[in-house]
């Protein structure tokens, strides 16, 4: 195992033994379960509510008493006073320097109040996860992202200048304008959804007789926002496309960002154990889950966000323990292969689980296939329909039978399940910039 | 760990913290002052949460 320090941002907290670790949490979360039970009234009558003191927790076993909190909860306490965001707040209202907002796509956006503590927070979690990406100060770092109330790329923005990296804010300029930027500049480094990353690669390609991966100077991308950098299909595109090492990192406007890979990539993240409480929940009978390889349900806690603290907040990510250890040194326990989906995206197709993510890494496997596609789920009397839009290459439409045979022998074998397919001209499904909606259940809009 | 000098950085952190808190007592409202030290304590809060909090589990 590697002990060299200068790949850790801080060595003293990544390779602290895990009997230390867990200390070190357990001090963490009891200072922010009493800050939350003394300052926000929000969690002062959740947890009265539930007969509990900060005092009664004295183990890690007993974290277990206290009650979580969901995004629903979120949203009703926004109905509150102080406007906009509820007594959730732990801070007077004139302490809070930052607004963001959730992005809304499970329902109301949800509102997240920083300090300017707070935000120097958001940014040191990022100092990890970039530092573990290999960015250091000779990088220079473009960031293609509009500057706005999601908070997707802004923390990773001031943690690179933090890391002493010269960025460049990409802000609204359009993706041709970024591509020419990059390459003027020679950028070594980005941050985008994998989603971007491709549709960048495929703009500056078809639109810009530019190759990423010959002309442009990117070195490392940091990845956000969805699950395609820990699908090994979609990352070994973008790598491709790009000539360049691709990295995940796994955050959330509510929670922080709490997770990434390190330059070992060793098939999962690790979770940044001291700056956050990661507990898996078995799906059906929320039971605790420590043995590695089984999923469930992920409950986390931010030990040290104060305006808006988010103690055991059920966040619905799929995720499971990893088997293996990485190289790097780290102690901090990993995730095998990211968030696998959502606990409210997992859903009963003709009785079988189905996680889009698995369709994804199928249809990123052919070689022959554009990156986008789309998957609807629809209901025929009490049947369960699966229609799966895709779309083939230029050029490679003369093979359109052998494709489509081997994309639904290949989905029978990953997902168990039998799918009609429709092939769409190559650039008419939907293109997007951040988060891509690709998955659409039409039974649970009553359709 | 003894390659770390957690002890010195601890004292010096708190010294810091400490100097900070008694500027800003005596800033007499001078928001320059203020809001600059706010930023500082922020950071100093980083430095705790990086060391500080790690002196008494290691």
């Amino acid at each position: 195992m590697s002990k060299d320090h200068h790949i850790f941002w801080n060595p003293i907290i990544e390779t602290l033994p895990p009997e230390k670790l867990q200390a070190l949490q357990l001090k963490k979360f009891r200072r922010i379960l009493t800050w939350a039970y003394n300052k926000s009234p929000f969690y002062r009558r959740l947890y009265q509510g539930a007969g509990l003191e900060p005092g009664d927790i004295k183990s890690l076993e007993d974290i277990r008493k206290i009650p979580k909190i969901e995004k629903g909860m979120m949203r009703e306490v926004q109905q509150r006073e102080p406007f906009p965001y509820g007594d959730m707040l732990a801070v007077p209202i004139e302490q809070v320097t930052a607004f963001r907002q959730t992005s809304g796509t499970s329902g109301i956006p949800v509102y997240q109040a920083d300090t300017c503590q707070d935000w120097e927070w958001f940014s040191e979690c990022w100092c990890y996860i970039l530092y573990a990406h290999g960015y250091r100060s000779t990088d220079r770092v473009f960031i293609p992202f509009g500057y706005n109330i999601f908070v997707a790329f802004w923390a990773g923005h001031y943690a690179a200048e933090k890391l002493g990296c010269e960025v460049v804010p990409g802000g609204i300029l359009d993706t041709q304008a970024r591509i020419l930027k990059m390459k003027e500049l020679k950028c070594t480094a980005f941050m985008a959804t994998p989603t971007y990353v491709l549709g960048m690669a495929d703009a500056a390609k078809s639109k810009m007789g530019i190759d990423p991966a010959k002309d442009l100077y990117i070195e490392k991308i940091t990845c956000a926002g969805e699950p395609g950098a820990s699908i090994p299909t979609t990352k070994k595109r973008m790598e491709e496309a790009w000539g360049a090492k691709v990295y995940d990192h796994i955050g959330a406007t509510e929670i922080g960002a709490w997770s990434y890979e390190c330059t070992e990539q060793p098939g999962g993240l690790h979770v940044n154990e001291a700056f956050f409480l990661v507990e898996i929940e078995d799906l059906e009978t929320g039971q605790l889950i420590t043995e590695p390889g089984k999923e469930g349900k992920m409950v986390i806690t931010a030990f040290d966000r104060m305006a808006k603290p988010c103690i055991r907040f059920d966040a619905m990510d799929v995720i499971h323990w990893a088997n293996f250890q990485c190289d790097c040194g780290r102690t901090f326990r990993i995730i095998d292969g990211g968030v696998v989906g959502r606990a409210d995206d997992i859903t009963k197709v003709k009785g079988v689980l189905l996680a889009p993510t698995a369709i994804e890494e199928v249809i990123r496997s052919l070689s022959e296939l554009g990156n986008e596609y789309e998957v609807v789920v629809s209901k025929r009397g009490d049947i369960d329909d699966i229609l799966l839009k895709v779309e083939i290459l230029p050029g490679k439409e003369g093979e359109r039978e052998y494709i489509l045979a081997r994309l639904k022998d290949q989905l029978r074998v990953k997902t168990n399940l039998g799918y009609k397919i429709e092939v769409h001209p190559y650039g008419s499904l939907p293109r997007y910039e951040v988060k891509a909606k690709r998955f659409k259940d039409m039974r649970k809009k009553g359709g | 760990m003894e390659e770390w000098k957690i002890d010195e950085m601890y004292d010096l952190i708190q010294q810091m913290h400490h100097l900070a808190d008694e500027l800003k007592k005596k800033a007499g409202g001078i928001q320059a002052v203020e809001r600059n030290l706010d930023r500082i304590l922020a950071s100093i809060k980083m430095l705790e949460l990086n060391v500080c909090d790690v002196k008494d589990v290691i």
